[in-house]
Parts: C-alpha cells; structure tokens; sequence
C-alpha cells in the first residue's frame, strides 16, 4: 500500500516559529497578523562554485570575493546594516562603488519597514546589472533564523540576527573549502559587516566579526576622494565631531513626534498640506490646507521650521488676531545672507549669525506692519514633517563660500550650493572637489536639516557641466522638472514592429496575415489633408470634408492609430504611462514613444497609407451635428500644410481644387463652431507664448525672440480637435461610466479673482464678473484700454494664472455634475487627437476602440483604481512637462537677449529697451511684463519708495518731481543679461528707463 | 441542563450506588474526585488569548468527556458612555448541535442562552474588571470578547466553562497602546502680554481632568503585549450535585440526570489563600435550608482552594511551555 504521510508541523514548534505581530489599520483598528514561518537548510550562499550551495545561480558572487580593498587582501565580501542603506543609499548606487555585496532579507525588510523611497531604490539596484549583489534570506535558512528573546526590542532583534548571519557566512565558506591535501591553503575571504552602529560594532567584534564603518570603509577604497563626497553627512558626525557641535543652540523648535501630528491633524486642531516656498521672499511660504478658503501663511525661518518645497507639512494656525498678510517686498536670499559664512554659518551668538537675525527680523517687523486686515490671512507656523519630498536638485557652488580656490588642494572643504529654483534654500556640503565643481551644474541632494543648523545638509551627486553648456543646461532642466530623459531600453524597442522603418500597411486580402484590415474602413481614396506647425515631424491628425448630396456636409478628423501599435501592459505601454507626455523644449523634444513610432508609422505623412482611428460627423451647413461615428481606418494624407501654407492656398481665389474647396468648408465649419462656444460661455484665454529664432539647426544658436502668430487657420484645426475630444468623451463616458479617461477643468474659486477684480477696479475703473465662465468671458471682452490695445491680453493673461489647471480624471472617481471643462465651456471632455504625444489619449483610444466593439477592453482599464493611478502620474508629469517647456524658453531668451545686447553693442547702440506693463508693486520694486518677449522681469530698487498697498501703487523721486507708478502702467525697461556673480546663472536684470531712471535707485 | 433522559431503574440505580457506604460510581470514583482534567493554552494563535479544555477525555483515543473551546479577542471600540470607558467583557457561550444531538434548535438557543447569562453576569462583575482595558480615557478602549465553544458534553459544564473561561483570560495579553495627544501651547497666546485673569489659572477647585488625546499607536508592533491585570482574580467554580444528605463532585450526564439539584459556587481569589463567594446559583427543583447550604458553601471552599492551587500551577506550567521551553527547543534544534 502507498504510504502517506503528512508533514503536519507540531504545535508546539509552531508556536515559537510563527511571527506575530499587531497591526493598527487605518480606520483605528487593531489587527494581529500571523506568518508562518517554514525553515529551510538549502537557502543558497550565492558564492560562485560553492560545494553546498546550488550553483545555477545566474550571477553569483565571485569565488575569492573583492580583492581590491586595502584593509581584505584576502578578499571580502559586503554586509551592509539596514542603516548603511537609510543614510548612504548615493554611495551604494555610485558606479565605483563595486564590492560584491550581501543582501539580507532582514536588512531589506527593515528598510521598507522605515523608508518606502529608499526601498523601491534598494530594489532598482538589486536588479541593475553592473552591482554585484545576493539577497540571502537569512530568516528562513535554520541556522541563520532566529527567534525574539523576551523584552528585546525589534531593532536589537534585527542586529543580532545580520551579526548571526555574517558569522554563518564565514564559518560556511571555510567550512566548504577545506584545505586539500599537498596544496597550499589560500586565505578565505572575510565577509565583513559594515554599519554606522558603533554599538552594533562593538557588538560584532566581541564575537569575532569582523565590522566596519562606511567612513573607514570607503576611505580604504581606490576611489576615495570620489567617493567620500558621496557620504551622506549624517556619518561624518560620529567620526569627526565639528568643532562647536555641542555649544550650538537650536534654531529651529523640534518636530511633534509624528504620531502625535497625525492625532492633531485627526482632531482638527492641526492642519496637514503641501508647503510651497514663496519665490520672492525666501522668509515666506504658504500651505493649502482643506480648513481655510485661503493657504495658511508662514512667517520668517522658525516657523517655516525646515520645510523645503514640496514637503508635506503639519501646521499649527495661530489665534486670529495673530494672522499676517503677506509681504509687499522683494526679499532675495542672496542679498540678505550674502556673508553667511558656510563652515560656521549656524552657530547662533557670533557675530554673523547675530547680523543675519537682525536683518531677518528687520524684514518681518517692516513687512508686517499696517496691512488692511481683509488681506490678512490664516498664519501659523510648521509644527512637523509628515513626509520630506527632498530628492536631488540642480545646484551652482557659490564661490564665495570657497576658503581655498586651488584646483589642486583636494582639502574637505564645507561650501554653499544655491539651488537653480528660486524655492529652495541654499544647502550646506562638504566636498574635496570644491574648486572643480565651481562653474558646473551640480547634483545636491539633502540629507538632513537640524534643529541647530541654519541650512540644510547635503551632499555632492554628480556634476552635470560647465555652466551655460547647452547640454548641462538642458539635463539640468530636465533632472529640475524630473523628465525621464534616457533612451528608450532594449525590452522597449523590442515592442515595436519587427519591420521597423519597412513596415508598410500590407494590401487588402490574402497578403494582410496579420489581418490588420479587419473591421477597418478604406478611407484611401477621400481627401485628407494635415495641417500643423511647420517643421512638425509627429503628425497626429489629419481632416477632411465634403459635401453631402442631401446638403449637409460630412467631416472626419482621422488621428494616428498609435493604440494598434502601443499593446496595453507590454514594457514599451509602461514606459509610455510613465513618461505620460512628449516634452518639448526649445531645442529638443523628449519623447513618450520611440521615435520609430512618433515620427514614422503613427505619423500621418502623407503620400502614405498610414493606420488611422477617424471620428466623422455629418454636419448641417450651420455646423449642427445630425450624426457621428468613430471608425478605425486606412487613410491616405493627400498633403501636409504648414498653417501658413494652408491659409494662403484658402486665401488665394484662383486655387478651385478639391483640396483647397474642402479647407473652405472646414474653415466655415470651424467659424461658426467657434461662434457656437463662445455663446455658450468659452473662454479666450491667453497665455504668453513666443518664438525661438534659431540660426540654424546645427548650432541651434538662438538670434531672436518674437511672439507667436495665430492665424485663421490655428483656429480651424483646434475647432475640430475639440469637436473630435467632446464627440468621443460622451462616446467612451456612456460606454465606461465608471473608468472613462476624461478631462476636466474645475471652475475657479471666486476668491482667487478677488486680487485682480480689486486692481481692475483701482486702476481702471473696470469691474469682472466671475459668476459663470460666460459671464468673465463677456467681462473679459469689455475690459478694454482704446489707448493701449495690448492691456486685454495682459488681463486675459492675469484672468488665466487665477485660474486652476486641468486635470485628467476617471470617471467613477468624482461626481457627475464636476466634469465640466469652465474653459471649454463644455459639460464634458477628453484627450483623443494627439496619441503620440500624450498617454491619456492611447488609454481614450483603447477606450474608444472597445467601445465600437473593434477590441475588447483590456482588464486594467476596467479597474477604477488603475485608471487613477495612471492618470495622477500623467497629470504631474503633464505640468512638471509644461514647465520644463516654458524655463527651456526663459533659458533661450536668456541667450538670445544677451545675443542681441552684444549686436547692440557692435552696431554702437545702447542696450536692449522694451516696452513693458507693471503687473505688480512692492514695496521696493515692481513686476512687469514684456509682452513683446513675453517674459516676466522684477526691477528692484535699493531704496524703499512710498508704497501704496490699498491703490496698487509706488511713487518714485524723479528727475524732477516724484512719479507715481501703478498697475497696468507702461513702462520702458532696460533689459540685460546678468551672470549672477555668486551662482553663475544667468538673470535677467530689468531697470526702468521711463518714466523715471531707476538704475540710481 | 441537558436532560439526558434515562429510566427510574437507571436513576435509582445510581442514588443508591451514590448513597452506598462505600459509596460506588459507575466509573469507579469516590464522590470527591473529578476527572482527568486536561488543558492547553494558546492554541488560538491568532487570538488575544485562548485555552481549550476537556475533563474525562479518554486518555488512550482522545474520545469523549466535556470539551470547550475558549478564546479572548480585544476589539477596538470608541468610548460613547461612561460604562464602557474602562473597557468592556463580554462573554458569549455557543454550543456546538453536534454536542446536543437531542436538543431542538430553539431548545440549543435556549441552553447557550443560559450558560451565556450565568458566565456574562459573573464575569463582568466590576469587582473583576481588569484595570488595563482602557487605551485613552473618554476616547477609545478595548473591548473584551470571550467566545466559548462547547463541542462534547459528558457533564459538568459549568466547572468547564469557567474554568476554560479563566484559561483563556489568564492567557489574554492586551497590546501595549502609547496614546498620543496634540496640546496647544499656551504660552502663545499669553506671550502676547495681556493680563487676562481668567485665563490659565490652575486651580485646586477645578477637577476638570481634560485629557486632549485622540489616537493612540502601536510601540512595539511584536509585542503580544501585557497580561491582563488581575488575572489571578479569575473565578473558579464548583458544582455540588445533590442527592439526599450527599454531594459528589463532577458529575457525568448521567449522574447529572439523576441528582434533583445542584449548587453552583463561584470563588474569586483576590489573593491565593482568602477566596471570596463570587457568585452561586442554585440549580434544580429541591429547597434547601439556610443552615445546610451555610455548610455546603463551606465545603465547596476547599474544594475551590485545591483546584485552584493545581489550576494555576497548571496555567504557569503552560506560559513556562510556551515560552522558555520552546525556545531552549529552538536553540537546540540547530
């Protein structure tokens, strides 16, 4: 008889090897959590030809370990301590650091335990092919598992078992090589512990393993100048103590423990938001918090308390009477702390530090004094961090922090690094590179901000290149706006088809194997036309039009069929949903899919069959819609238009071709589609947008800066785009009611109007309705100046940063009556014409395609939460896109504006002037707007003037009597180019020519 | 009870073996002596405390005798009155059908309904509360249930369930809860300098004890946590089963069936020497007078008083198992 036996494990030894622990979830309760724990003794060592061990390992650790440390000739190997990782994740990650290393299970759970960043990193490096890493599970081999002592604390419980296990390893590798007989015996490699713990340490000797600080450790490497600037600062306090650690005095009051905020926060007596640093006062920032209609302000450092921009804050609002306006003045870090000295910068007492309280304080006192109290707003102060956003930021040594600019003194030295963003404050590091680094784009990244320190503490990552290099300045862009810029991995461009550039659509019949034909629509033989901005590579659209024999008119608009390429949940779809957006810069264009795709096979070219996914109304000449249908096709582009191209072939009366004839009727179309949204409420909205001159593609040198022209025909693509974007949103929202990809544009709060309506009103005597879109738009249209035809687009241009950005949203996740675009005016919209270039729009494709009943829908976009998960990455990397977009242009006008001062000056004129438009006083300066550049400029003036807060207004000593400047004003500014001494980045500077010189003030 | 029906002969059968000099019972005992007890704590593990009990289990193939389940599960609950702001206990009695195969479904209910009472009502006595139920005054405490499941009945139920019952809360740890509270400072707003009289003045007439916190959290999410306190003070309880002048102890059903009442004595010990009558409840249909009933409360005392002694010897045996001893296993294993 067959025997059976089951292996059913004894109670009694379950009970010491089960693990038990409670869980407080978070609706309040607790839950005990039980893991059964099965002990194993084939738990591979992952050395390279180990006798016990399985030796198919993929990539095992070398046989004799490393060899190239100094203080192991013998060989090592590497243990690292959970807090190796916690504090020196840069120095694991750097390409020099190379030791084969000895992953413990233990280690990696306590690091997810303590930090979610740092593990999603530790995983990242165990997967990269250049670090030699074994993850051992030491808690399920039997003679590395070990078993809690009664009242030991889980961190004693986590040491003592990586010390057991670092012991296990040295006794396993000399257990399996056993000396042989007649050979002489070679020393076995040690596996060496290394941790910050120094208890840990002591520990580890006592039982005869060998440990190691990271410090001691790294300094016996190859590469230790390198890498030593890669330690995080929090090592080097237990080494080398700094010189008055201990005299120091906090100057920031401690952080709430963060159990202690979240019971705050809970009970509603603290307020929990995002902190964002104000960019013209560095002692100012503000939170949003859901309690108040306005963000909580945050007056002068102490109550700022350390939050960096971006940070998730705790804050604690004072009583009413305590509340603050804002600041009226322009206060720039560097002029304020410019004799801050780095290596002692902190110590409250000495002199410096004492100047720098007194100027600070000066500022608040002046700044907070008579305010009307309607401006005032919810004050408070940060009481905690409940998570840091701190990652690695685009910096510029500042050289004056320098003690010794040799470039051969390779002495540590500590310096400041001025951050590129305005919002950020400087960061204190210690490098043996100082004289190198200075003039180059550096990578800093924070690791620590104390009580005691005036500055944050970071450390060097890597340099990016000399200042101005147009390569340094566009990584540093995109490293700023956090783009992923690197090329596209093998399992990406493995997705596309094996064709490549030969891929052609294959004839109709028995060629088509792949049956790309089937359910598709021959829409070969209509005339189809492009019309984008010129030099456009990624043709996503195409239109058409004809006349109906009934009369009524039959339109298409035909959008590259990008989701027939990109497959739902291959490598090449992830990339893309990560990416979530083409990112075009001036000079360079970031793509969300291969270029392959982009600018061949999706590309609508034309002369070619390319795949197309067509949206076709038919319309009554008055542009109503009688029916739509969406269709999957193969269209045929007749011609690629440029805008201009496009609008003289409409223009020219002679032309009577079938083509021309068909941009007519669309035009009309177009005219009376726009009329139709403009009476239900659309906005005309405007945002400055201007135009690189480049010499040549080759040295992409900028020589000119104008605005962008729009022309008859702009308007007509995007009429149809829009037309397409709201047919196919009502489509796939009735199809998928609960996971449609929609778009939307939340109305604005009538609060955030309340600044510029009381301008308007100042200044001009203009008031702005804001009760409905349609009622601003019409408010819009009135707010006019017969003498100064620009100053509607400056109001449009204000109107519009009032205003909120739009989102991507699923549409199970929100009520049904906030789908509205405000903008559009429309109750309800989506992406569908640019699948190139945006990922919303493949998902809205996918949608659409099922929809129809072309595919199935694939699972993931049938799950709510998925889709919201895609959409919030898409959402921030759409902004962080348009950001990177707009500096890359601030950037070239940079460059073009110092081009054209220097011609300036060859040809003997003077320097650069500009008409421009006061958008905002201060107390010590204004803003304005060159609208011909369409760039933002600050002048400031030295000395404070008569300030004005209730009218808007300044008045300045002219030449020969005061002037009084206010809002709205023109002005005539001079424009320079500056090279920031301290930073190196380049700024520019505005003073006022008219109507007063202000460069003596 | 359960009544197991049985004829007259049976009956008077075993009273007269009962009334006998020796007296005999059918499984050869004197009328003292209970059954082979036997007992495991912590077989639950995914509960807060658990214990599982059976008295006259055959040795040999695990078959027959009482056996009961018992387990402790805290439940976090937020406070709404002031009974409930020490915590709670709650006692829950099921029994299983497959140990009453000749109760009806309504009659089942009714029996759980009162072994449930019985248990309920002595064990959340406040004079039993433990004082460690609490996790943030006015705000949030535990609340304690204790489910008993009875799967067999050979009899004796009620010496089972508390003794189960006392297992299982003598096994109960509660998490170690840290309470957290936001105070405003109030040094701000009286920095402002204004002489306000009225305002923070602490005063031995105000005996307002405003506590601020609202959540609490997990120190030491290892941790089983602290034995409940008082566990000691756990009542054990005594069935005298009465026939004519005589009691015997530990009745099977059958004896159960023949007996026309019963005296039940709950102890508590609020120290190991001086038990406290906790609660008693007279079962069945006969009187009983004053003075004979003085006696037998007396007797059952020291009846109480070696069980407990062996009980908790037992207990502590346990936690010794389960802890020290398996991990010494653990140790050697290697």
């Amino acid at each position: 008889m067959v025997e059976i036996t089951i292996r059913k494990r004894p109670q009694t030894e379950a009970v010491i090897t089960q693990r038990k622990f409670f869980k407080k979830t978070a609706r309040g309760k607790v839950v005990k959590v039980l893991r059964e724990r099965y002990l194993r003794d084939d738990v591979a060592c992952g050395i390279q030809g180990c006798r016990e061990c399985s030796t198919e390992i993929p990539e095992p650790l070398p046989f004799s370990g490393s060899l190239e440390h100094q203080l192991f000739s013998n060989g090592h190997y590497l243990l690292p301590d959970t807090n190796v990782f916690l504090a020196q994740m840069d120095l694991i990650e750097s390409s020099l650091f190379t030791p084969p290393i000895i992953l413990l299970q233990t280690v990696i759970e306590e690091v997810r335990h303590r930090s979610l960043p740092l593990y999603n990193r530790l995983k990242a490096l165990t997967k990269s092919e250049d670090k030699s890493i074994w993850i051992f599970y030491n808690e399920y081999r039997s003679e590395t598992a070990i078993v809690r002592e009664e009242n030991e604390i889980p961190n004693d419980r986590n040491d003592r078992g990586i010390r057991v296990a670092t012991a296990w390893y040295n006794t396993h590798i000399s257990l399996t090589r056993p000396p042989i007989r007649g050979q002489k015996q070679t020393p076995h490699p040690t596996v060496v512990l290394m941790t910050e713990d120094a208890a840990n340490r002591e520990k580890a000797e006592k039982s005869g393993v060998t440990s190691i600080s990271v410090r001691k450790y790294v300094e016996g490497m190859k590469d230790a100048n390198l890498l030593l600037d890669l330690l995080a600062a929090d090592g080097s306090q237990e080494i080398e103590p700094t010189k008055a650690a201990s005299g120091r005095q906090a100057l920031y009051p401690d952080y709430l423990p963060i159990s202690t905020l979240l019971a705050g926060v809970k009970a509603g007596e603290l307020h929990q938001g995002h902190f964002n640093a104000n960019q013209y006062n560095y002692l100012e920032g503000s939170v949003p918090v859901p309690a108040f209609d306005k963000p909580v302000l945050l007056v002068g450092r102490e109550n700022m308390n350390r939050a960096v921009q971006g940070d998730i804050v705790v804050v604690e609002v004072f009583p009413e009477k305590e509340w603050k306006a804002p600041a009226d003045e322009v206060v720039d870090q560097e002029a304020t702390l410019k004799n801050d000295d780095a290596e002692d910068s902190g110590e409250e007492g000495d002199e410096n530090g004492e100047e720098v309280f007194v100027k600070e304080s000066r500022v608040l006192s002046e700044s907070s004094s008579q305010k009307p109290p309607s401006e005032r707003q919810p004050t408070g102060r940060v009481v905690g961090v409940v998570k840091r956003n701190w990652r690695a930021y685009v910096c510029h040594i500042d050289s004056t922090s320098l003690t010794s600019t040799l470039t051969t003194s390779l002495s540590t030295q500590t310096v400041f690094a001025t951050p590129v963003s305005r919002l950020l404050p400087r960061i204190r590091l210690r490098t043996r590179q100082a004289p190198i680094l200075l003039n180059q784009k550096i990578l800093v990244t924070i690791d620590r901000w104390d009580a005691t320190s005036r500055y944050p503490e970071g450390h060097f990552v890597r340099a990016l290149g000399r200042v101005e290099s147009k390569e340094a300045e566009q990584e540093s862009l995109l490293l700023e706006f956090e783009v992923p810029y690197r090329p596209f991995g093998k399992a990406i461009l493995d997705c596309l088809p094996p064709e490549g550039d030969q891929w052609v659509v294959p004839p109709k019949g028995e060629f088509d194997v792949q049956n790309i034909w089937r359910d598709r629509e021959d829409l070969r033989d209509v005339i189809v036309c492009s019309i984008d901005p010129p030099g456009c590579q990624d043709i996503d659209d195409a239109l058409h039009a004809k006349l109906l024999p009934n009369g009524n008119i039959e339109a298409g608009v035909h959008i590259a069929d990008v989701s027939h390429f990109v497959l739902p949940d291959n490598p090449m779809d992830s990339e893309a949903a990560a990416r979530g957006t083409t990112v075009y810069l001036v000079d360079n264009r970031i793509d969300m899919l291969p270029s392959l795709l982009g600018t061949n096979l999706c590309s609508l070219r034309p002369f070619v069959e390319r795949l197309a996914f067509s949206s076709i109304w038919e319309l009554t000449p008055d542009a109503e819609i009688v029916s739509v249908r969406f269709t999957k096709s193969v269209i045929k582009s007749k011609a690629a238009f440029t805008y201009e191209e496009a609008q003289i072939r409409k223009d020219d009366p002679n032309l009577q071709d079938d083509l021309t004839n068909s941009i007519r009727l669309l035009n009309s179309l177009a005219i009376k589609l726009k009329a139709k949204r403009m009476a239900a409420g659309a906005l005309n909205l405007a945002s400055p947008e201007v135009k690189i001159h480049l010499d040549s593609a080759e040295s992409s040198d900028p020589i000119d800066v104008e605005q962008k022209e729009l022309r008859e025909t702009n308007s007509l693509v995007e009429e149809f785009m829009l037309l397409a974007n709201i047919s196919v949103a009502k489509k796939i929202e009735e199809s998928f009611p609960q996971t449609a990809v929609l778009r939307r544009h939340l109305p604005p709060p009538k609060t955030n109007f309340e600044k510029l309506q009381d301008i308007l009103r100042k200044t001009k005597g203009l008031s702005l309705d804001v009760s409905s879109s349609g009622a601003l738009a019409a408010s819009l249209d009135i707010c006019v100046d017969a003498n100064e035809p620009a100053f509607n687009t400056l109001v449009r241009i204000m109107a519009t940063r009032c205003m909120l950005s739009a989102e991507y949203f699923s549409s199970g996740s929100v009520a049904k009556n906030t789908f509205g675009h405000y903008g559009l005016a429309s109750k309800i919209y989506t992406h569908f014409t640019s699948p190139i270039r945006r990922y919303a729009d493949v998902l809205v494709h996918r949608q659409l395609s099922a929809a129809i009943g072309f595919t199935p829908l694939h699972a993931t976009l049938h799950s709510k939460s998925h889709v919201e998960r895609v959409l919030d990455v898409v959402n921030r990397r759409h902004r962080m896109a348009q950001m990177a977009g707009r500096a890359s242009v601030e950037f070239y006008v940079g460059l073009a504006l110092k081009a054209r001062g220097e011609q300036a000056k060859v040809r003997g004129e003077a320097d650069v002037k500009e008409e421009a438009f006061v958008i905002r006083t201060f107390r010590n300066g204004v803003g304005v707007f060159v609208s011909k550049l369409g760039i933002e400029g600050l002048v400031t003036f030295k000395r404070d003037t008569q300030f004005d807060a209730e009218n808007y207004t300044i008045t300045v000593p002219g030449a020969k009597e005061d002037v009084k400047i206010s809002v709205f004003d023109k002005v005539i500014v001079r424009i320079e180019v500056e090279k920031d001494k301290n930073t190196q980045r380049g700024k520019v500077k505005m003073t006022l020519v008219e109507p007063v010189d202000s460069s003596a003030l | 009870m359960a009544s197991t029906s049985i004829s007259k002969a049976e009956k008077s059968y075993i009273q007269a073996g009962l009334l006998a000099n020796p007296p005999r019972r059918a499984d050869g005992r004197s009328l003292h002596d209970f059954r082979v007890i036997s007992l495991e704590t912590g077989f639950a593990p995914l509960s807060n405390g658990s214990a599982h009990l059976s008295i006259g289990r055959n040795p040999h193939n695990g078959s027959g005798g009482t056996d009961i389940m018992a387990s402790v599960k805290l439940e976090v609950e937020s406070v709404e009155d002031d009974a409930s702001d020490r915590g709670r206990i709650v006692c829950n009695v099921s029994c299983s059908p497959s140990a009453y195969p000749h109760l009806t479904s309504g009659a089942l209910d009714d029996l759980q309904y009162d072994l449930t009472t019985v248990l309920h009502q002595t064990l959340s006595h406040p004079s039993l509360h433990p004082k460690n139920l609490s996790i943030i005054p006015r705000k949030k405490s535990w609340l304690l249930n204790l489910d008993l499941l009875v799967t067999a009945d050979a009899g004796n139920i009620y010496d089972a369930l508390f003794m189960a019952a006392r297992a299982a809360l003598w096994d109960t740890k509660v998490p170690r809860t840290r309470s957290v509270e936001y105070k405003s400072p109030k040094s701000l707003s009286s920095a402002s300098g204004d002489m306000d009289v009225d305002q923070d003045t602490t005063s031995g007439f105000d005996t307002r004890n405003v506590a601020h916190a609202t959540d609490f959290e997990l120190p030491d999410y290892w941790d089983e946590g602290e034995i409940l306190e008082g566990r000691e003070r756990w009542p054990v309880a005594i069935t005298l089963n009465l026939v004519k002048t005589i009691h015997f102890l530990d009745a099977t059903l059958q004896e159960e069936a023949s007996c026309a009442s019963r005296l039940l004595v709950v102890h508590s010990y609020e120290s190991p020497t001086s038990p406290t009558v906790q609660s008693m409840r007279m079962l069945g249909s006969e009187e009983l007078s004053i003075l004979n009933l003085k006696n037998l409360i007396k007797e059952a005392e020291s009846y109480t008083n070696d069980m407990f002694s062996s009980f908790t010897a037992k207990l502590e045996d346990e936690d010794f198992r389960r802890n020290q001893k398996a991990r010494e296993r653990f140790g050697k294993r290697r």
